[in-house]
């Protein structure tokens, strides 16, 4: 369930790539899942799409956060 | 309490404006802790403190904003008050959404959706009631490290001390966690607007 054992593997499933993804919203991921998920983007729409979901999910909290703290909420 | 003087700071008004932020600050504290009686204390610590150390309110910011920042170190004295109860898995955060997501060799078993770019939508407060609603649905134990992250903006090490757990244990529910409010958001807020790509 960590970054390791999906690092060990050298074709990641879209399952370890979206673990790799929202875990890397956490901390910084080795260089290998890094280029792992790379990969895996070039060749997976499904991931790429995933992948762009949880950036929109970041970029919404951020907003929440500033409407909630500030005038809004 | 109530000095005759007109100094914004001190007066009634001060304490009547500081009350009349009260409702919004019991929503966040709910939101956060997913218990009324610690967001109750949570709550009047906050309210206390303002009202014991007006001096702390610069002026330059907004009442409230000081006032949520003021809540935030409150909210966290709860939580790690409270952390052996407030780490208790309930059955829903024990669910593994993995395997619904997934099969058996790892892969989507149905296509994650192109969202599009919605980043206007992200200044609607119509948006933000959604996005609140989703984060409120989360069991108990995810909403609350799910929250520690996003809205305290705590670092994982920051939580798991908190906490008392293991980071481990704090990634498997953030992970559920942002896996369930993604499709929530699915359902709520982009299923009905993305008809054409």
């Amino acid at each position: 369930m960590n970054n390791l054992d999906a690092a060990m593997k050298i074709l990641p499933t879209c399952q370890d790539v979206t673990r790799l993804v929202l875990e890397s919203q956490d901390h910084a991921l080795p260089p290998l899942a890094r280029l792992q998920m790379r990969l895996h983007w070039l060749m997976c729409d499904r991931c790429r799409h995933f992948r762009k979901q949880a950036a929109l999910m970041r970029q919404a909290m951020r907003g929440w956060r500033a409407y909630r703290d500030g005038d809004g909420g | 309490m109530t000095a005759p003087v007109p100094d914004p700071k001190t007066g009634p008004s001060f304490a009547a404006q500081v009350e009349a932020l009260r409702p919004q600050l019991m929503r966040f504290a709910r939101s956060q802790l997913r218990n009324d009686a610690w967001a109750e204390d949570a709550v009047s610590d906050t309210l206390l403190a303002a009202l014991e150390k007006p001096q702390g309110f610069g002026g330059q910011s907004q009442l409230k904003t000081w006032l949520v920042g003021v809540l935030k170190h409150k909210v966290v004295d709860q939580l790690r008050r409270h952390s052996r109860e407030a780490t208790i898995l309930t059955l829903d955060d024990g669910e593994d959404l993995d395997e619904s997501l997934f099969d058996a060799t790892g892969h989507w078993r149905h296509a994650p959706q192109d969202w599009g770019n919605p980043e206007a939508s992200f200044g609607q407060r119509q948006f933000f009631e959604v996005l609140e609603a989703c984060c409120d649905q989360l069991p108990s134990t995810q909403g609350r490290v799910f929250m520690m992250r996003e809205w305290l903006e705590l670092e994982t090490d920051e939580i798991c001390k908190e906490l008392q757990i293991t980071s481990t244990n704090l990634w498997v529910l953030l992970h559920r966690a942002r896996l369930r409010l993604r499709e929530c958001l699915q359902i709520r807020w982009f299923a009905g607007r993305l008809e054409q790509p």
